[in-house]
């Protein structure tokens, strides 16, 4: 490793997992995770079936500290030793971002040390560079979680394009409400995932919105399709349900992407979200990518769901290519990523 | 020792650095929803304004509320975070005292009100004792009118204070045993607080950050939805991360 290498803490509390992570970049734009801690809260928010803004913002203030020092303890590093302090200022919950950016701030003032916010979203697009080294422009992203369902064209760190979205509800967020629908308690996209290995994805033919429809998604319809379907087939085997049910999201996932790759000309193709974590999703992302001739990237589970250390990652170059952010700056809980760039 | 002080728990952010010789120096701005944007910067200037580096801190100080969620996440967040970052302990006082303190050499009951929003008040009740204050009624969260009610039903003179008193100023009109004590003193302040953090810390009564703890008195909505009516929520028993 040659050259100068920047070190930076990055802090996510945009919704609800309280993460901390210590990455490195060297002079050559390489990324190195010294150390990544999530102190997860889904158990707090099974109950609710689904994610209580107030009780995610409490149980930020509970756990930053602990989370951060596990971070530093695990990296092997002192505040001191670090080249700023990175936090996620938006899009995300208010009451949740407030606390991470606050404690970002205070932490940098202290180490005097730059602070940089950073935009979720930009973050997860950096997730796939933090395992690859040698990543090849353009680069098509579909980002899926509970909250968005984007496909970004990128032609290089930090400089990317909204290409898709849905109109609708989030793929993540069409999951949990069936899995809600279907009593299978929350969060949906696992157990619909779990469930569907032993369902037939053929069973039941449910809808393909807008699948020959531009690069924008729906997802609204779709879920409707279920509730009616289960209406009138009390009797439906509910694995046929998830399975059928996740096929028809993934086909039409894999499509755009492919279409949207298509018309980048991108030599690669990742995925980046919480719906990353899907199975037969990620199965067949390798496989479109193979029929296409492009490079999949597939980033490790923990890259996919919220983490810091793609915030840390989207920091250092933030940092490098914007500079520090202003501690009189806030949060912005609708921070859209095309205002990331210019 | 120095103590840096830190209140976000009404509109109001303060900010105050002091120690055995009293405040050095305060800062205080009151611009609703801004905490986030305010507080950084005016801990900087605070600590610039008395010449003091951080690492010269000997303990944080944080009105831990009751109080404005946002404020208090703002205040509370960079007050642990300092602390963790400088090794060093905290003192956790309610926002309420603070309110009541500026007042703790009136012969009357001191009763703290503070605006909760959704129409209801904060409140907590003192009297002055040789020491400073002593609490006869333990910080609540209820209607504006209810408190007022109790108030009367009490014979003797009571000095109200706080934004919730000048908000629901119709329902505690001077007369009849209720005054009310200057509006420049309706938000808890910073410089108070470190005048009581430093009284704690000459008794060395100390905490560590993971001991703070923000006081709501209020659940969050979904979970007292939830103890109400737990029938209507969907099944989750076959829930969670496999
Ligand atoms: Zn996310």
């Amino acid at each position: 490793m040659a050259g100068p290498r920047s070190v930076l803490l990055g802090i996510e509390t945009s919704c609800d997992e309280t993460a901390a992570a210590v990455v490195a970049r060297d002079a050559d734009g390489n990324f190195e995770v010294l150390s990544s801690a999530v102190a997860s809260q889904i158990e707090l928010h099974a109950r609710f079936g689904g994610v209580v803004p107030e009780v995610a913002s409490r149980a930020h203030i509970e756990s930053l500290n602990p989370v951060v020092a596990e971070a530093l303890v695990e990296a092997g590093i002192g505040g001191d030793q670090l080249d700023g302090v990175a936090a996620t200022a938006g899009p995300g919950l208010v009451g949740s971002l407030l606390v991470g950016v606050s404690a970002a701030k205070a932490l940098a003032m202290v180490w005097g040390v730059p602070y940089v916010g950073v935009n979720h979203l930009e973050g997860h697009l950096f997730a796939p560079l933090l395992e690859e080294a040698e990543v090849r422009f353009p680069l098509l992203v579909l980002l899926v979680s509970g909250g968005h369902t984007m496909l970004i064209g990128m032609e290089g760190p930090g400089r990317c394009r909204l290409l898709g979205r849905t109109l609708d509800d989030a793929a993540g967020e069409a999951f949990d409400k069936v899995a809600r629908y279907l009593g299978l308690g929350y969060p949906g996209g696992p157990v619909i995932d779990r469930l569907a290995t032993q369902g037939d994805p053929a069973a039941i033919a449910f809808p393909r919105s807008m699948l020959h429809d531009g690069l924008d998604f729906s997802f609204s319809g779709l879920k409707t399709s279920v509730v009616n379907h289960v209406r009138r087939n009390p009797d439906v085997d509910a694995v046929d349900v998830a399975a059928s049910f996740q096929e028809a999201v993934v086909d039409v996932l894999i499509a755009k992407a492919r279409r949207a790759a298509d018309g980048i000309g991108a030599l690669g193709m990742t995925l980046a979200g919480g719906v990353a974590a899907n199975s037969r999703l990620r199965e067949r992302w390798l496989d479109a990518a193979m029929a296409d001739d492009r490079r999949a990237m597939l980033p490790s589970l923990a890259y996919c769901t919220d983490n810091a250390a793609m915030i840390a990652a989207a920091g250092l170059w933030r940092l490098g290519a914007i500079g520090p952010t202003s501690l009189d700056s806030g949060v912005d809980p609708n921070w859209a990523l095309s205002d990331t760039t210019s | 020792m120095l103590i840096l002080g830190v209140e976000t728990s009404s509109t109001q952010v303060s900010c105050a650095l002091g120690g055995h010789e009293g405040v050095r120096s305060a800062a205080q701005v009151n611009r609703d929803q801004r905490h986030a944007e305010l507080l950084a910067p005016m801990i900087e200037q605070v600590c610039r304004a008395a010449e003091v580096q951080y690492r010269e801190l000997g303990a944080i100080a944080v009105g831990v509320g009751p109080g404005l969620f946002t404020g208090l996440r703002v205040g509370i967040a960079t007050a642990k975070a300092m602390a963790f970052a400088l090794r060093i302990p905290m003192i956790g006082v309610s926002s309420l005292d603070l309110l009541a303190f500026p007042l703790r050499f009136s012969p009357k009951t001191i009763v703290a009100v503070m605006d909760a929003r959704r129409g209801e008040v904060f409140s907590a009740t003192y009297r002055a004792t040789p020491g400073g204050l002593q609490r006869l009624v333990e910080p609540q969260v209820g209607a504006p009118a209810e408190l007022a009610e109790e108030l009367r039903s009490h014979s003797g003179d009571h000095l109200l204070v706080g934004d919730g008193a000048v908000r629901y100023a119709e329902h505690f009109a001077p007369g009849k045993g209720i005054e009310h004590a200057d509006r420049a003193l309706a938000h808890p302040s910073a410089w108070a607080l470190v005048q009581l953090a430093h009284a704690q810390a000459v008794r060395e009564e100390f905490v560590a950050p993971e001991e703070i703890h923000p006081t709501y008195l209020r659940k969050p909505d979904a979970e007292a939805n939830w103890v109400q009516r737990p029938g209507l929520l969907p099944p989750t028993a076959a829930g969670g991360r496999p």
